[in-house]
């Protein structure tokens, strides 16, 4: 039976009504529409499907909604838009550190998470950060370089 | 003519950019108008919303999807009347950037803003077939169709403008999207008002077909010294909107009424389906029905989390205990090659000759030789391994279909679909819309078979998602190769014979598998070849490949097809040539290689390196516990020249290699984009290096068994080079530009493992180069 399930995403709040134990990116995609975060492998495996949990990177493949009841959900949607990119959104673009762009999502939401904790990393700690992230179209050298561009002026993430 | 657009529902959530792009959704003389005018972002997104009048079952009378005619200048060109404009190309992004550098060709040639100026691609019933999207084929060829074009139609603005003006052409100056006329200050039009939004229905010319196809044959085409465009860094226009989400990929596409669908696969590769069990999911919230056809099994449900379970309750899941787990039971079947039996079935498979190159006398010579040489070179089985998983959407009625895919030969699945479906060709439409990264002939294709199977059973539009475990299980392979050499050295260490001999199954397998599942077969298995450029002037040579049908699974073209193992087998074993001839590797391989553009990416890449002359492994045994070596390799792949060079180090304890330094040295000719250039390359070399160092598909003798990222790594952040060098050569106009899309993943295995050689001594003639493989290698030696 389908029960009303309650989430925060983005800063707008939502009623929806789901199968219990639905993961919560089929409920970020499927009922709100958002297209940032995404199914790449539904194992925990690749990031591809990574949002914020109050700040923190969680991939939403394996989260049941139930469990993101209570807390604010941030997708990529939420950091910023074309028109107004954040800072680290504005850095991939600038480094133009995309090929197919699936895995993108994965790597920013990953990164801006690193940062907003740790607003300097070093290249070790970015690497060590995105270690469990999968890009297939060998984007690393960029996507790292567009990390280290916002590490490296200190505005925040 | 009909006005359909791909019907892509905009998603609530961005509902603010869905209201201003209704707006401007206006149609006029069969374009959609201005979505451009949303930035290059949302306009690149291909998030257009139409109306739903255009799903299958609404469509009035018997109408077909007219294909379009390439002889026209509006196949290829519509000036908006805002003063933006849209190019049309069958060719397709896939994650290389190569149609954004088509739309810069149009632009400078147009003398049309690149800024202002966007691109549709591929659907069959918009754009030209100009052959699939492979092979590092898209400039060469297609570059040139639409140069052609776009010459023409800036010809046809300027006699537009010489009829509104009243004055002969040479008085007229096209620049930037404007014509000016000379001397007489402020009177101009732009190209948007000369058109004044009608259809730019002019004869242009054309002949041929796909990639051999001529257009506007008499076109005047710009001097290259003028050009503005062409050859600059630009910013690519689908970036921006797949740093926010705003971008539409295949895998977001919604439409009305669907039905969300997941596949379920044999347990064995020829295993047929027995029985299934469907009472048992009539409990699952959001559960229609099942789809059998013979040995297709698919499950629709209302929800994505409904299919995923009810096909899970089926058998679809990572780890499949066996033919009976699940509500379907397949028959046992157990025919395939395990992993370690897979170089015995492709040296065993039956086949073809083909002779790459035959000089002199090799059997001779090889007896005659101071010094022979002998060695084997294994490639495994490699996956794609999209990051997301291939993706279709069908919406198919009793004589139509339309089929939404990212395929890289939007026009070739159309024929395959309505050949599935026993339709004429006009009466399958296929919208493309970019999906995740494909590198080759992924599942794209086939997953459109399987949303086709299920919308015709279903009388629904059908959205099929592959699992990951469908993906890396059942997606077209790149084949294993087995390589052969042998060579010979006289006393002054010269090269006195050279036989390359590989047994290639086929790398051109198109037959849909969800065809063969239906016992329908759509599509061919071709013979594979010898993919190799091979120079060298050794005067006893002997080149040869046993060309082969299906070995085991279904196997197609996967970057650089072939290419990449000829590549790693010739280059690594050059390498033992000058290290049995106490030679440097460089220096060695320029004494047999004449083409001067080879020599010259050769020497470009030394130099950018710092290349000096040494003997590999001449050192011997380093004492530290991280050893360093440099290798080098080079290939000619369809007229682009790559040499690349790296340093490693080799960890002495565990055998794990880590690659520090790439340099790389690429003539592609005139590179239209050279930071889209090296964004390739650099993809290129990373994506080699992941499937030199970790990639292999593994089987039992039932299927695939490396079927997650665990089973199947790829290369991580942590492995990364410190740094990729590169040098551009002959990147000028005279040099016509030749593809990049794959040529720089060649030379990586070779150059890999000579740089092992250098640091450790140790030949790694089998890949991938997993530290447990390099460390046993070390305690063999
Ligand atoms: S889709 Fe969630 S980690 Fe891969
Ligand atoms: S950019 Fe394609 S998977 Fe990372």
């Amino acid at each position: 039976m389908s029960k009303t399930v309650h989430l925060k995403v983005n800063g707008r709040s939502h009623d929806v009504s789901v199968e219990p134990g639905t993961r919560l990116l089929y409920v970020l995609r499927d009922n709100l529409g958002l297209h940032g975060p995404k199914f790449g492998c539904g194992l925990s495996q690749c990031g591809s499907c990574t949002v914020h949990l109050d700040g923190e990177a969680v991939r939403s493949c394996i989260l049941p909604v139930e469990a993101a009841e209570g807390h604010a959900v941030t997708t990529l949607e939420g950091l910023g838009t074309v028109d107004r990119p954040s800072p680290l959104q504005q850095a991939f673009i600038d480094e133009q550190a995309v090929q197919c762009g699936y895995c993108i999502n994965g790597m920013i939401m990953t990164a801006d998470a690193l940062l907003k904790k740790n607003p300097h990393p070093t290249r070790d700690e970015i690497k060590q950060a995105l270690d469990g992230n999968l890009c297939r179209c060998g984007t690393h050298m960029r996507i790292v370089r567009a990390i280290e561009r916002v590490a490296k002026a200190g505005v925040p993430a | 003519m009909n006005t359909r657009r791909r019907d892509i529902i905009v998603p609530s959530e961005l509902s603010d950019l869905g209201a201003s792009r209704r707006a401007f959704l206006k149609t006029s003389g069969g374009l959609v108008l201005g979505f451009s005018l949303l930035g290059p972002a949302a306009a690149m997104a291909a998030m257009r919303e139409l109306p739903l009048d255009t799903s299958v079952a609404a469509m009035k009378g018997n109408g077909a999807f007219a294909a379009v005619d390439p002889a026209k200048l509006n196949a290829w060109i519509a000036i908006h009347p805002d003063n933006t404009a849209t190019l049309f190309t069958g060719k397709v992004e896939q994650g290389n950037g190569a149609p954004n550098a088509l739309l810069q060709i149009a632009a400078d040639e147009l003398d049309f803003p690149y800024e202002h100026f966007y691109l549709v691609m591929g659907s069959t019933t918009e754009t030209v077939d100009q052959g699939p999207s492979y092979g590092s084929m898209a400039v060469r060829y297609a570059g040139p169709q639409i140069q052609h074009a776009a010459a023409a139609g800036r010809q046809v603005l300027l006699d537009m403008a010489s009829k509104h003006f009243g004055l002969p052409v040479d008085k007229l100056t096209a620049d930037a999207g404007v014509i000016t006329v000379a001397g007489a200050s402020g009177k101009s039009i732009t190209y948007g008002e000369l058109v004044g939004g009608k259809r730019l229905d002019v004869t242009i010319g054309a002949s041929g077909e796909t990639f051999g196809m001529k257009v506007a044959p008499n076109a005047k085409l710009k001097d290259p010294s003028k050009y503005t465009v062409i050859g600059k860094s630009v910013l690519r226009k689908d970036i921006p909107g797949k740093t926010t989400g705003e971008f539409t990929f295949m895998q977001d596409v919604k439409v009305p009424g669907m039905l969300h669908g997941r596949v379920v696969r044999p347990y064995g590769v020829e295993s047929q389906l027995l029985s299934v069990d469907e009472t048992g999911l009539k409990d699952i919230p959001g559960f229609v029905r099942i789809v059998r056809e013979k040995n297709f099994l698919g499950v629709l449900a209302e929800t994505e989390w409904g299919a995923i379970q009810a096909a899970q309750r089926l058998g679809s899941k990572l780890n499949r205990k066996g033919p009976d787990d699940g509500l379907a039971k397949w028959s046992d079947w157990h025919g395939l090659a395990a992993t370690d039996e897979v170089w015995d079935a492709v040296r065993k498979a039956p086949g073809k000759p083909e002779s790459v190159a035959k000089h002199g006398d090799v059997d001779t010579a090889l007896k005659s030789a101071t010094r022979t040489l002998k060695a084997t070179y294994l490639t495994p089985f490699e996956t794609h391994g999209s990051i997301g998983p291939e993706c279709a959407i069908a919406d198919v009625s009793k004589d139509k279909a339309i089929v939404w895919g990212g395929t890289q030969m939007p026009h070739q699945a159309q024929r395959d679909l309505a050949e599935l479906l026993g339709f004429p060709v006009d009466k399958v439409e296929v919208r493309w819309v970019e999906a995740a990264g494909q590198y080759g002939r992924n599942g794209l294709e086939h997953v459109m078979a399987d949303a086709a199977i299920m919308s015709r059973a279903a009388g629904r539009p059908v959205r099929v998602q592959w699992m990951r475990w469908d993906s890396h299980g059942w997606d077209p392979k790149e084949p294993a190769i087995v390589q052969e050499l042998e060579g010979a050295l006289d006393a002054q260490g010269n090269v006195t014979a050279w036989r390359h001999h590989m047994w290639v199954p086929t790398m051109s397998d198109t037959r849909l598998l969800p065809s063969e599942l239906i016992g329908k077969p759509v599509g061919k298995v071709n013979l594979g070849s010898a993919a190799i450029g091979y120079e060298y002037t050794f005067d006893n040579a002997d080149v040869s490949s046993h060309n082969e049908s299906r070995v085991g699974v279904i196997t197609a073209w996967m970057r650089a097809p072939g290419q990449y193992e000829t590549t790693f087998a010739m280059e690594a074993f050059i390498d033992e040539m000058a290290a049995a001839a106490k030679q440097d590797p460089l220096e060695f391989r320029l004494k047999y290689l004449k083409q001067p553009r080879t020599i010259g990416v050769l020497k470009a890449a030394a130099k950018l390196y710092g290349w000096q002359p040494r003997v590999a492994f001449s050192a011997g045994k380093q004492a530290t516990r991280k050893a360093k070596g440099r290798g080098i390799a080079w290939v000619n792949r369809d007229d682009s020249l790559v040499a690349t060079i790296a340093d490693v180090e080799v960890d002495q304890q565990t055998g794990e290699i880590r690659v520090v330094r790439v340099v790389v040295a690429h003539d592609n000719g005139l590179v239209i984009s050279p930071d889209g250039m090296r964004n390739q390359i650099e993809g290129n070399i990373i994506q080699s290096m992941s499937r030199t160092l970790h990639e292999e598909v593994t089987f039992d003798h039932a299927h695939v068994t490396s079927r997650d990222w665990a089973g199947y790594p790829i290369l991580r952040f942590h492995e990364i080079p410190d740094s990729i060098e590169m040098v551009l050569v002959n990147n000028s106009p005279e040099f016509m530009s030749t593809g990049g899309g794959e040529p720089s993943t060649c030379p990586t295995a070779g150059v890999i493992s000579n740089a092992v050689y250098d640091a450790v001594g140790v030949r790694l003639r089998q890949k991938p180069f997993r530290a447990e493989r390099v460390k046993a290698a070390m305690a063999a030696a």
